[in-house]
């Protein structure tokens, strides 16, 4: 397989967008992609677009892709429809990095779009639950009832069994809204504080509202091509994808003594990259609650187990930290439109390691990051979609 | 009454047997589970499920309060897993013979099947479903409660 490189990334900032459809959401990232990269659309080889839930929430239930990227002047070629819940951006890169990694395509682009602001949360709150098997959404289970109570990671067992407090939950919250605050393209950009945190509105008993990742509209794209041809296109550092792994959720039976499925994808990323944890210089991964980026930190072999809240005590995931997690903001402050989140997260370490990321640039620009990113759940235990991206300069 | 999941749920034509679970035992590996599958997640054989009777019983495994209700139910509401003694860790709801207030629930309590109608909304109060009770504020061995 040839080497492929990520020679452009463009956003539309995420937040609530009502006036826009997801074609005009989609509009901003791919042309601030194909610009940043030096392409034009007859440039574009094939296209893989990631969207969740805009069946549901906007009435288009198929070909979301083509629709997006005609608007923005792409047409003809292979184009791909996406939806892997929470993980669709992140699958859609790995579409484009396969077209071109194989030799089927020259230069492909990736798209992660989601429109979750419809006038009613109600509707968008279902459509989230429509991500989760329907055995388990029919009976009232959302998302967070999964992280408080759920055993594949049983947030309130975590409490008696690693001493983790409330304020332990908040601290991934508190060290992201900073990090969002700093991100012009953030939906949340005011720096909370634990006690703001734990005293915000109770969701499911502990966890509270300013712990959840929150419905946003927003977009994000990505140009890739072969290593061999980036500099024909753009004199900007090229991003090596060094590896991009997608797993599926396993059947767990309670006596399951197996890895959890989140570190196995990170493991099997370490390998194909030739690295491991400890070579990491950035991270973005999926804080849909606060306190799941504490049990996120052991799964991706950052910390031992229980040992997350010392991670961020000790400033080793802050800004100015060894390993600076969610400088975006992550999905609690950034925001998190689903069909996007993954090139967003793709999108920031991009400019985290050339460089051009602003008031939060990392002082030392990382040369190896990863994208941690997963979504939908299962009966049987697991989520339904493990993704795990890692690039190099 | 309408019941949520028909297909998962035994419900006795007469008094003389108690409501339960339908699950699946593979003939090769003896593993259950619930909902039931044609393919046993743990060996792997396809066609080998039989149809079982399960969860008359529970202990409970993990258990909160939801305290924002999606649309068709009311908070607060109690959302837990419960373990099954045939094996199963299921998700369910609790009946309303339980109080919904901290402390009443304890990870471990033995807990008993009862039918109930999903939520005391217009969407889901004649629709009916599995859900636990603690086995000391179980009433009349299962029997369907109506709303």
């Amino acid at each position: 397989m040839r080497e492929v490189v990520i020679i452009g990334v463009g956003a539309h900032a995420t937040g609530q967008f009502a006036e826009k459809p997801l074609k005009e959401l989609g509009y901003t990232a791919i042309w601030g992609a194909l610009d940043d990269a030096g392409v034009s659309p007859a440039d574009i080889d094939a296209a893989y677009v990631g969207n969740s839930i805009g069946g549901l929430l906007t009435g288009q239930e198929g070909v979301r892709g083509q629709v997006v990227l005609q608007h923005s002047g792409i047409t003809g070629i292979p184009i791909v429809n996406v939806e892997n819940a929470c993980a669709s951006a992140a699958t859609a890169l790995r579409g484009a990095w396969l077209e071109v990694a194989s030799g089927a395509a020259d230069v492909a682009l990736a798209v992660g779009v989601e429109k979750m602001f419809v006038g009613d949360t109600a509707r968008t709150i279902a459509a989230l639950s429509a991500v989760s098997e329907l055995d388990l959404s029919q009976m009232g289970m959302q998302f967070t009832t999964s992280y408080a109570i759920h055993p594949k990671i049983n947030l309130k067992a975590r409490m008696k069994e690693y001493g983790w407090t409330i304020a332990d939950f908040a601290k991934p919250a508190v060290k992201n809204s900073y990090n969002g605050s700093l991100n012009p393209l953030a939906q949340h950009r005011r720096p909370l504080s634990i006690e703001q945190i734990v005293q915000s509105r109770v969701v499911v008993d502990p966890l509270t509202l300013y712990m959840c990742a929150s419905i946003s509209d927003g977009a994000a794209a990505a140009v890739v091509c072969s290593a061999d041809m980036a500099s024909k296109f753009t004199s900007k550092t090229p991003i090596r994808v060094a590896s991009c792994v997608l797993r599926s959720g396993v059947y767990r039976l309670p006596d399951d003594d197996r890895l959890d499925t989140a570190s196995t994808t990170a493991q099997a990323a370490y390998e194909a990259a030739g690295i491991g944890p400890e070579d990491l210089e950035a991270v973005e991964l999926h804080d849909a609650m606060a306190p799941a980026e504490l049990m996120l930190y052991e799964r991706l072999g950052l910390c031992g187990p229980g040992e997350g809240p010392k991670l961020i005590d000790d400033g080793v995931t802050t800004l100015r930290g060894r390993v600076p997690v969610n400088p975006s903001g992550g999905l609690c402050s950034r925001g998190h439109p689903v069909g996007a989140t993954g090139l967003l997260q793709i999108a920031e370490l991009v400019w985290q390691m050339r460089g051009e990321a602003g008031e939060r640039q990392i002082q030392k620009r990382p040369k190896v990051a990863m994208a941690q990113n997963q979504g939908g759940l299962l009966l049987g235990q697991d989520s339904a979609v493990y993704s795990c991206t890692i690039l190099k300069t | 009454m309408n019941v949520l999941h028909r297909e998962s749920i035994f419900l006795p034509p007469d008094g003389k047997q108690t409501p339960c679970l339908l699950g699946s035992r593979c003939d090769k590996c003896q593993t259950v589970v619930f909902p039931q599958m044609p393919v046993c997640p743990a060996c792997l054989t396809n066609g080998a499920m039989q149809t079982v009777e399960i969860g008359r019983t529970a202990k409970l495994f993990s258990h909160t309060i939801a305290r924002f209700a999606p649309a068709g139910f009311k908070a607060p509401f109690f959302q837990v897993f419960v373990d099954l003694p045939e094996g199963p860790r299921i998700f369910s709801l609790v009946g309303a013979a339980c109080p919904i207030e901290p402390g009443v629930l304890e990870d471990g309590m033995d807990m008993r099947l009862v039918l109930e109608p999903l939520a005391d909304t217009p969407e889901n109060k004649d629709l009916l479903t599995y859900k636990y009770v603690p086995a000391a504020m179980h009433g009349e061995s299962g029997r369907v409660r109506h709303a």
